[in-house]
């Protein structure tokens, strides 16, 4: 049955809104800034066991020989798991497209430095670490594939023999004439782009605890779980077990940013449980696992794209071959990164017609993981930067090229080509509201002055679509089946009218749990320190997901207010029956009170009425049940399935942002200065809008580091030359720029309430925005970088190409 | 490795001796022997300043430094901050609070910390200050912007609180 939700916070049943779309402090807040949050490292159960995992030195090596014989006989070790343990107990994990996946621990061959290949659980984690040292592995060392054109080289070595290829998955997408409109074309501007790894790094790296029951052959985890189901249900086909029989309890998590959640390392500490005769064993991956082969490297790519243009700078096509580097297994879903994309393939534009060719090889590296926008912020560098080439060889301001090509506000919903459909926006009121902002006119005045002096100053105006509440059909593509994603909550009243919201997810750092409050203090007209939010393990909670997309603020808006309205209309039966029997319709809700229309004097507060349901079972209508609960389950309305070419109304929304940002790049270093930087968004309604700021000035500070700073590096070997935060650069307070922001508000017409996904943010936008403002700074040399990071580095190897080094 | 070292530590005012392994940090030491969980730990390797508490008052990695080193010396942690009888957070965790200096909060407890070392030799910090202050704190989710700000708004009311000079 399709719910018909409040479209706007005015809609609710109150005369005024005092929590929805206000600054409000965060219900979760006051635990994390007293250090008592139960972060998955503060859990201890007792007998408890700690895991060390040792881990391969070799990017592509047969595993001769793994004697466990001297670890096992070191005291305050309990067990130890070996190949054979997982070759007899576990499934190569399950992938998509199926078939790239490895078990938990390396069963024959190793495919990449960091790979497990034993593990040991002991009394303590400095016994555990003794004890890997002493376990003895033979290998038998392989040609590595180092990466992606190495993969698909004719003579390059196999990783999975089975397949015989290294090609995951080769297909090309054409939507509309592709071909006719690079012909008809009066300027084509074509360009490869590399972006390197680089990825999450949340403060707090994955850990668990794990347990299992011999007695029912059962499981239960604990850990910082991103999406508790789903990585319950993985665990079931990992690890023989029916899936009502593995129990996540997720926990706070120290930021996510991607696929939270250890797929290896939870079921090594299931397995080792298991032959440790059922103690809880708990595994906490430390930062040099997680930068060596932990969930926190993404997107390893090479494009070569065009965009076709006619002579006034109308963009008529757009044809992007991607060369996508997955790492040795896909078992981290990095695939779906590729399938994204489709969701907002041609920005905030009006293209006719694309061409995705797409081609996903395996190699000797680490696993790709999800991170923040999950595909789209690499897509958008290659979209924008090649909209600046073509500004720059027509003459044409940035802006304004972007401006003639919009999508216009009385175009939407807007289809795009790749099938999408947009639901809303004023992409023309945020370019110029941001260039007022911006003051742009005086910033281009200024450049001008540097650039008589000879500083290389440059100013990007980017703009980006962010695709929120994701659904599974985005992803057809790579082979993800589904249409819809269920996001449940339940509301329940207390005796004395108290609510607890129940959710399937926990905290991860967004303040979700204050939307869920928000909307529910709302709807019945409670303070909002009467509501608690709690998250149940996966054997007590609705149908769920969890955090990934930019979903859950909007998705966990629609479960309450689904859960609200269904006890509403409950508790309209019991008013009117206690009011002399008047049908339901008789009574309405507002402020709290539930009230006879006919005469709103007359009436009961929520509290009274979730008393009366539970204490006084003679006062309900014959037949009710005494209980003031309601559960509900969200998901995005009017989702389809795909087509062949994979077109179908996937992300539910269509946030934008348009970023100016001014930088000067150093000719005696290299080093990008970011000078300035002004923001205006649209995400619709801003259900918090303290944690909307937050999210995107801390999509900013990602944004930035994928720019200027973050890369996992590799040698020609796959080895691995980054393991370290002292390598591994992630922004500090001194790089980070204090953005200017503002914002407009186009309410979704399809969401509860008008919001729309606004999570991921800026970290589609910010990188793309950074290297168009050093391509303009460096225009005047005739020289763009157009590979990621743009480190001071590779900056400065490209001045001195150029004799304009100092 | 099973020798072990007396230690004395005086954690929030509370002494403890405990008998310790010269290789436990004092990270793990606070977390996992005295059950102290809100010093976090994000690298182990002295980088990230999740794990940054006050030794003898002054910022310290608590990941670089082995329990049996703080012997006779004053640790402050993030749970010595609030009021032990009535719960009130301490204005800068009220700031942090207010001023939405928080997301995820694992590094939160750092930054505090490393803001309480600040404030007391500094009362009124302009933004050069506390980026110097903070600048050896990571924190993946916030940007930093709030930081700043409720590090500038704990100032306030702490100059507030202490009344005219």
């Amino acid at each position: 049955m399709a719910r018909e939700f409040p479209r706007l916070p005015e809609e609710l049943p109150t005369s005024a809104v005092r929590y929805v779309g206000k600054e409000v402090r965060r219900v979760e807040d006051p635990a994390l800034v007293s250090g008592s949050a139960p972060f998955i490292d503060n859990l201890q159960l007792p007998g408890m066991l700690h895991c060390a995992i040792l881990r391969s030195p070799h990017a592509h090596a047969r595993v001769l020989k793994v004697d466990a014989s001297a670890a096992e006989a070191l005291e305050g070790v309990v067990a130890v798991l070996t190949p054979d343990d997982v070759k007899r107990w576990a499934n190569a994990h399950v992938t998509s497209p199926p078939g790239w996946g490895t078990h938990c621990i390396a069963i024959d061959k190793v495919i990449y430095v960091g790979e497990p290949v034993a593990a040991v659980a002991a009394t303590s984690r400095h016994v555990a670490e003794d004890a890997i040292e002493l376990i003895d592995v033979d290998y038998e060392v392989l040609p590595a594939v180092a990466s992606a054109p190495a993969a698909i080289a004719p003579d390059a070595p196999v990783l999975f023999e089975e397949h015989g290829t290294n090609v995951i998955q080769k297909r090309v997408y054409t939507w509309g004439e592709v071909d006719r409109v690079f012909r008809e074309a009066d300027h084509v501007v074509t360009a490869s782009f590399r972006w390197n790894r680089c990825g999450a790094n949340p403060t707090e790296t994955f850990g668990c605890v794990c347990q299992w029951d011999l007695t029912d052959n059962s499981l239960v985890c604990h850990g910082s779980y991103q999406v508790p189901g789903f990585w319950g249900l993985a665990r079931s086909f990992s690890l023989n077990l029916p899936a009502n029989k593995v129990k996540v309890v997720s926990h706070p998590m120290g930021g996510g940013f991607g696929g939270k959640g250890g797929a290896r390392g939870t079921d090594i500490a299931a397995l080792l449980s298991r032959k440790a005769g059922g103690l809880p064993v708990k595994y906490i991956e430390d930062r040099m696992e997680c930068l060596l082969a932990g969930g926190s490297q993404s997107w390893d790519r090479r494009y070569e794209a065009s965009l076709a243009l006619k002579a006034d700078g109308t963009i008529t096509g757009f044809d992007v071959k991607l060369l996508d580097d997955q790492g040795a297994t896909t078992e981290t879903y990095g695939t779906i990164s590729v399938a994204k994309p489709l969701a907002a393939f041609t920005g905030n534009y009006r293209i006719e017609a694309a061409r995705y060719d797409t081609t996903l090889v395996v190699t000797n590296r680490a696993p790709v993981a999800p991170y923040r926008g999950y595909g789209p912020p690499p897509h958008f560098l290659v979209l924008e930067n090649l909209v600046d080439m073509a500004a720059r060889k027509l003459a044409l301001d940035p802006a304004d090229i972007r401006r003639r090509n919009y999508i216009r506000p009385e175009q939407f919903p807007y289809t795009i080509p790749s099938g999408n459909e947009y639901d809303s926006g004023d992409y023309e009121a945020v370019l110029d509201k941001v260039l007022k902002l911006a003051d742009y006119a005086a910033l281009r005045k200024e450049q001008a002055a540097a650039r008589a002096e000879g500083r290389l100053v440059g100013i990007s105006v980017v703009n980006t679509v962010e695709p929120g509440v994701f659904d599974w059909n985005a992803y057809a593509t790579v082979g993800v089946q589904g249409v819809g994603v269920p996001e449940g909550a339940r509301v329940s009243f207390d005796v004395l009218g108290n609510i607890t919201i129940v959710v399937g997810f926990n905290l991860q750092g967004q303040g979700q749990f204050t939307v869920a409050a928000q909307v529910a203090a709302d709807y019945f007209g409670v303070d909002i320190t009467s509501v608690k939010v709690t998250t149940a393990a996966t054997d007590a909670t609705p149908p769920h997901f969890g955090q990934g997309g930019s979903r859950v603020g909007v998705a966990i808006t629609g479960a309450v207010l689904g859960a609200c309205q269904k006890l509403e209309a409950d508790f309209k039966r019991v008013v009117g029956h206690i009011m002399g029997g008047l049908p339901p319709d008789a009574i309405e809700l507002m402020d709290g009170r539930l009230r006879v229309k006919a005469n709103p004097a007359m009436g009961m507060t929520v509290a009274e009425v979730a008393g009366t349901m539970l204490g006084r079972s003679d006062l309900l209508p014959p037949g009710m049940e005494p209980n003031p609960t309601a559960t509900s389950v969200w998901t995005a309305p009017g989702r389809n399935m795909p087509d062949e070419e994979g077109r179908c109304r996937s992300y539910l929304t269509a946030a934008t942002a348009t970023h100016v940002v001014m930088v000067e790049v150093d000719r005696g270093t290299g080093h990008t200065s970011i000078l300035k930087y002004f923001i205006v968004d649209d995400c619709g309604t801003r259900l918090n809008p303290a944690s909307v700021e937050g999210q995107l000035q801390g999509a900013v500070a990602q944004g930035v580091g994928a720019a200027l700073l973050e890369e996992y590096v590799y040698d020609d070997g796959a080895n691995p030359l980054v393991t370290t935060f002292v390598d591994y650069l992630m922004p500090s307070i001194h790089e980070v720029p204090i953005t200017r922001r503002d914002h407009i508000v186009t309410p979704s017409p399809v969401t509860p309430l008008g919001a729309k996904g606004c999570g991921e943010g800026a970290m589609h936008t910010t990188p793309a925005a950074i290297t168009c403002a050093i391509n303009d700074a460096l225009a005047p040399l005739g020289i763009e970088m157009t590979e990621t990071p743009a480190t001071a580095q590779r900056v400065w190897m490209r001045l001195k190409e150029v004799g304009a080094a100092r | 490795m099973t020798t072990r070292q007396r230690t004395r530590v005086t954690v929030n005012g509370r002494v403890y001796e405990r008998e310790v392994e010269p290789r436990v940090t004092l990270a793990d030491f606070l977390r996992h022997d005295l059950h102290l969980g809100g010093t976090h730990v994000g690298c182990e390797h002295g980088i990230c300043g999740v794990c940054t508490v006050l030794i003898d008052g002054l910022p310290a990695r608590s990941c670089l430094t082995l329990a049996v080193q703080a012997d006779g010396m004053e640790v402050t942690t993030i749970e010595g901050l609030r009021d032990p009888e009535t719960g009130k957070l301490h204005p800068v965790q009220q700031a942090f609070v207010d001023a939405h200096g928080l997301q995820c909060g694992f590094c939160t407890p750092a930054f505090i910390m490393s803001t309480v070392e600040l404030l007391r030799d500094n009362p009124d910090p302009d933004d050069e200050a506390i980026k110097e202050a903070l600048g050896g704190n990571l924190c993946r989710c916030t940007g930093y912007e709030t930081i700043i700000a409720s590090v500038r708004l704990a100032a306030r009311r702490l100059r507030e609180q202490s009344g005219p000079a």
